[in-house]
């Protein structure tokens, strides 16, 4: 065993606490960094795998039926650049009639194929079979995820003209070629409109290569026969915005985590430097050679270091995949297998020891430069602190003497109580900015979830998924529930399938009643609310798609009757809806009971309500509503918050864990003057009182800047996060600052401060007091 | 007020007190008075217990048996606060290596004992510069403990132990670290504070101390004291 390992092992056995605070500081930074960046490099791989599996089309194009035949669709894949092909198929657009299924919004996209598999886009049937004879349909679905309910083989789909299509199988493709498909012969009879074809290209990494692919492969058709094309970065790109919403701020996590790692490790080092001056004197006149004795302070530094990496690189891989779990959760694609890459632990592995061994090398370098004699006398000398004058000032000031002493102690070691500063103020900008991020994400997940406002939601049972039918109709079902006690509003809500002109279908939500229930307003990104039955407002997901903005006037089509629209407002929203009230239905004059709608009631009980039996009194009434109470906090939301919650606490215990070793550094190196102080007569009390003072007034700094650092990383961060979730966020909910949650958060500082100094502080009160007064 | 006219009224007295470190034992059963404006000098080799014995009656260290009464007062009955308090009130302390804070000036370092008594800042600094000067290093108030030679250093933590005026001034090893000339002005100064009624009890290895300032010499061996002597004093 080399002299530099047995000198390192026994300093880390000297320092057992700072060597754990190095550990723990070092083991959560590096899982918060992993977990950012195993999200950052598996948000894409589900979704590849699958489509490769699938061999998923590139690019997907739709030709006009009558202006270009089949055989010159055909010819289109004979053209370089096309490696592989499906179709030419029929497509139609199907608008669905009464009697068919409700959980299809409609109208649908059908395409007449005769198989699932091919060399392009193998669909995966994972319910039930092919469409084999006309009659048949087989329906584009996701696989329900855990706790689901089941989709029913044997339901209807009803096209206007009274053909009755049977669902034989549920499937689901990657391409999103369609939202169904029947057999070649069935979609005949269903009167295509255009042809379907599907290329794979030889080159398709990026935009431009598929844009060329299919600029190549349509060359010379006839002009404005491509009707439609779609590229599979599109929806790969929105596959990822699920866990890509996760990034962004994970990255400032694992970014201040690295900080504060950093901080405290130079800071420990530093420390362990400067009280260890004769125990480096002791070294070199022992022969340690300059080299030597940094190699001792490097390898104490690197044994907890590599430690607390490691056991942070395996928690960082392990909580990656959960995240990705819910990131990817009702996508229907198998999660089994993704795995974060190995090039990330081992990115941490390497890269945290390095920095950490960075960190501690300039401290490390004090103790190369100082010859062994300057070192031994060093360590006994009396030595002046920096900023005397502070203490000279302090101590004709009228605060009492024990607080006047703490808070000149800070300014004693100014560069010591910098990197202190510098771990409060990030654990106080991590606490801002982990509370905005909360409060944002909750006010995203209550307008994402438009009936949050409702604490029961009714809704008319379905036969097809073993429910009884209701007895009453809407007028009925909404005069029953305002008649029930404790009922203090309902809103009557309807999502009906509308067809926009030019564009695809959407589904519209009309409602009426006590319209305050639902908090719209709140949601408005861009525009004013809907005052008039000609206005509507979009999710900004809808306006994105289509390139609309407000403003913009709309041809909305519902049950067959048309209606000009205008775009008032943009609401924030990932779901493509269109959002309208009652009047704007009412002036269609259409029975929607007869569209594929679906009716729901919002209500909101009277404080003291008994749920259970409010829920029982509307299933007296009507055994066919089901009513269940609203649960306003998504897995999205719920993973956002309590993994911001995790991080919080792990950076700010990280935080306090750097004043922690601060005042441990200055009591031990300050023993013999507390002794001293306790010899005049001071009492334990004041001891502590003048230790927490003086890490106090460091974290009532720390709290100050840290603060607006923290508001401006979650300015910064969020509307990035938002784009990642292809959302934009309103101002409103930006604005999530409120005075009382300022007071608080400034106060973080001084808490976070006092907690860390309290228990090193109290323990300097019991230490031998005697021994350390003859102490040299 | 000399030795000789003072009043024979007990200061310290210790009972039977005893006190063990694990296995070893430094005070074995050791009983003693010190009276009014005595100055008592303990001396005695290496380990013998002196120093534990200044740190009992300190209030610095508590004994494992037995009792420890200065003015009447049981240091035994009193907790950490309360021996704190005692100290403030009763006790002036002076180290072999001085203990002074670097970080002070050799003003502010007197100025602190009467702080933590709640002195104004003012009035404390007023009383500390009076007795830098009684002592000859006012003219070094303003300087910090790393410039003042040993006899500076020792004068400075002189004055902080009279600042609060205790009714026993501890004295241990004064000399120890300083050289010849240095030490000679220290134990004048000892005289000399006893010579004005300050009570003494001074631990000490110099001989020359014990009989230049004590009127009294305890000698110490494993623990006990194995040998008491009035002096007269040589000065």
């Amino acid at each position: 065993m080399s002299a530099v390992w047995k000198a390192a092992r026994s300093a880390v056995r000297r320092r057992r606490l700072q060597t754990v605070v190095i550990a723990l500081v070092v083991l959560l930074s590096t899982a918060t960094m992993v977990i950012a960046m195993g999200l950052l490099d598996s948000a894409s791989r589900p979704f590849d795998r699958a489509f490769d599996k699938q061999r998923g089309a590139h690019a997907v194009a739709a030709f006009d039926l009558d202006k270009v035949s089949a055989d010159q669709v055909s010819a289109t894949a004979r053209r370089s650049g096309v490696e592989a092909h499906a179709g030419p198929f029929d497509q139609t657009s199907v608008s669905l009639a009464p009697g068919s299924v409700s959980f299809l919004p409609g109208p649908l996209t059908v395409v007449g194929r005769g198989e699932a598999g091919g060399s392009v886009d193998r669909v995966h049937v994972w319910n039930g079979r092919w469409a084999t004879k006309p009659g048949e349909i087989v329906v584009n679905q996701t696989p329900p995820f855990s706790g689901g309910a089941p989709f029913p083989l044997g339901g209807k789909v009803v096209t206007p003209q009274g053909t009755k299509l049977t669902i034989v199988g549920y499937a689901y493709t990657m391409s999103r070629t369609a939202d169904a498909w029947v057999t070649p012969e069935q979609m005949k009879a269903l009167h295509p409109t255009a042809r379907q074809m599907m290329y794979r290209f030889s080159s398709a990494s990026t935009e431009a290569d598929v844009a060329q692919g299919i600029g190549q492969a349509t060359a010379g058709l006839p002009k404005g026969s491509l009707v439609a094309t779609q590229s599979y970065l599109t929806i790969k790109k929105d596959v990822a915005s699920g866990p890509g919403v996760y990034v962004p701020f994970l990255m400032v996590f694992g970014v201040l985590g690295v900080i504060v790692a950093v901080m405290i490790v130079a800071n420990v080092i530093s420390g362990a430097v400067v009280s260890g001056f004769r125990h480096i004197g002791v070294l070199k006149s022992l022969g340690f050679t300059p080299r030597q004795v940094v190699g001792v302070y490097l390898l104490m530094v690197s044994l907890p270091a590599v430690l607390g990496c490691a056991l942070g690189a395996v928690g960082g891989v392990l909580a990656t995949d959960p995240l990705l779990t819910s990131a990817f959760q009702g996508t229907g694609m198998d999660l089994s297998g993704v795995a974060v890459s190995w090039w990330v632990p081992v990115a941490a592995l390497v890269g945290m020891p390095l920095l950490v061994v960075l960190a501690a090398a300039l401290p490390a370098l004090r103790a190369h430069r100082l010859s062994a004699a300057e070192a031994i006398s060093a360590g006994s000398a009396p030595h002046r602190g920096r900023a005397l004058w502070i203490q000279r000032r302090l101590g004709g000031s009228s605060l009492p003497r024990s607080v006047s002493l703490g808070l000149g102690l800070p300014f004693a070691r100014p560069a010591r109580t910098a990197m202190t500063l510098v771990a409060v103020l990030l654990g106080v900008t991590t606490a801002t900015f982990a509370t905005g991020l909360a409060s944002t994400v909750n006010e995203f997940g209550k307008a994402g979830d438009h009936t949050s406002g409702a604490q029961l939601i009714v809704q008319p049972g379905q036969p097809q998924f073993g429910e009884t039918a209701p007895k009453l109709d809407d007028p009925q079902t909404e005069k029953v529930l305002r008649s029930l006690k404790g009922t203090e509003s309902v809103t009557v809500d309807v999502h009906v399938p509308v067809s926009i002109t030019s564009s695809k279908k959407v589904v519209a939500e009309f409602w009426r009643g006590d319209t305050s229930a639902r908090d719209f307003r709140d949601q408005i990104v861009k525009g004013h609310w809907i005052e008039g039955p000609g206005q509507v407002a979009a999710s900004t997901a809808f306006l994105r798609d289509r390139g609309l903005q407000i403003g913009d006037r709309l041809t909305m089509e519902v049950g067959g009757k048309p209606a000009r629209v205008t775009v008032v407002a943009s609401l924030m929203s990932q779901r493509d809806l269109l959002y309208a009230d009652w009047r704007a239905l009412s002036a269609l004059d259409v029975d929607v009971t007869k569209l594929n709608s679906r009716f729901q009631y919002l209500v909101q009980v009277s404080p003291g309500t008994n749920i259970a039996q409010y829920t029982d009194a509307v299933r007296a009434a009507d055994p066919g509503l089901y009513a269940r109470p609203n649960s306003d906090s998504s897995t999205f939301e719920a993973s956002v918050i309590s993994l911001s919650v995790v991080l919080t606490l792990m950076l700010v215990t990280v935080a306090g864990l750097g004043v922690f070793n601060t005042v441990v550094l200055n009591t031990r190196e300050r023993r013999r003057d507390l002794a001293t102080l306790q010899s005049l007569g001071m009492t334990p009390r004041q001891v502590i009182g003048m230790t927490v003072t003086s890490m106090a007034a460091v974290g009532a700094i720390g709290g100050v800047l840290g603060l607006p650092l923290g508001v401006l990383a979650h300015r910064a961060i969020m509307p990035i996060a938002g784009e990642a979730a292809k959302v934009d966020l309103p101002a409103r909910m930006l604005d999530v600052w409120h005075a009382p949650v300022l007071l608080l958060l400034g106060l973080a500082g001084i808490t976070i401060a006092v907690l860390g100094a309290f228990f090193p502080a109290r323990s300097t009160t019991r230490m031998a007091t005697a021994e350390a007064l003859r102490s040299e | 007020m000399t030795s000789e006219n003072s009043s024979e009224r007990v200061v310290v007295r210790l009972d039977g007190v005893r006190k063990e470190y694990g296995q070893s034992v430094a005070l074995d059963g050791v009983s003693m008075e010190i009276r009014t404006g005595e100055a008592v000098a303990v001396m005695g080799p290496s380990g013998c217990g002196k120093s534990t014995l200044l740190n009992m009656v300190a209030g610095l260290d508590r004994p494992t048996a037995g009792t420890i009464n200065i003015h009447g007062d049981d240091l035994g009955g009193m907790n950490e606060t309360g021996l704190a308090l005692f100290r403030r009130r009763r006790i002036g302390m002076v180290f072999q290596f001085f203990n002074l804070l670097d970080d002070l000036t050799a003003l502010d370092n007197v100025a602190l004992a009467g702080q933590l008594t709640g002195t104004s800042a003012r009035q404390a600094r007023k009383r500390a510069l009076e007795l830098l000067d009684e002592l000859g290093v006012a003219d070094r108030r303003n300087d910090y403990p790393a410039t003042l030679s040993g006899g500076q250093r020792q004068r400075v933590a002189v004055a902080r132990a009279l600042m609060n005026k205790p009714s026993l001034l501890l004295a241990d090893e004064p000399t120890g670290a300083l050289d010849r000339q240095s030490g000679e002005q220290v134990m004048n100064l000892l005289l000399d504070l006893n010579r004005i009624g300050q009570t003494l009890l001074v631990v000490t290895h110099d001989p020359r101390l014990a009989e230049r300032c004590a009127t009294r010499l305890v000698e110490f061996e494993d623990g006990r004291i194995a040998r008491e002597k009035v002096l007269e004093r040589t000065a």
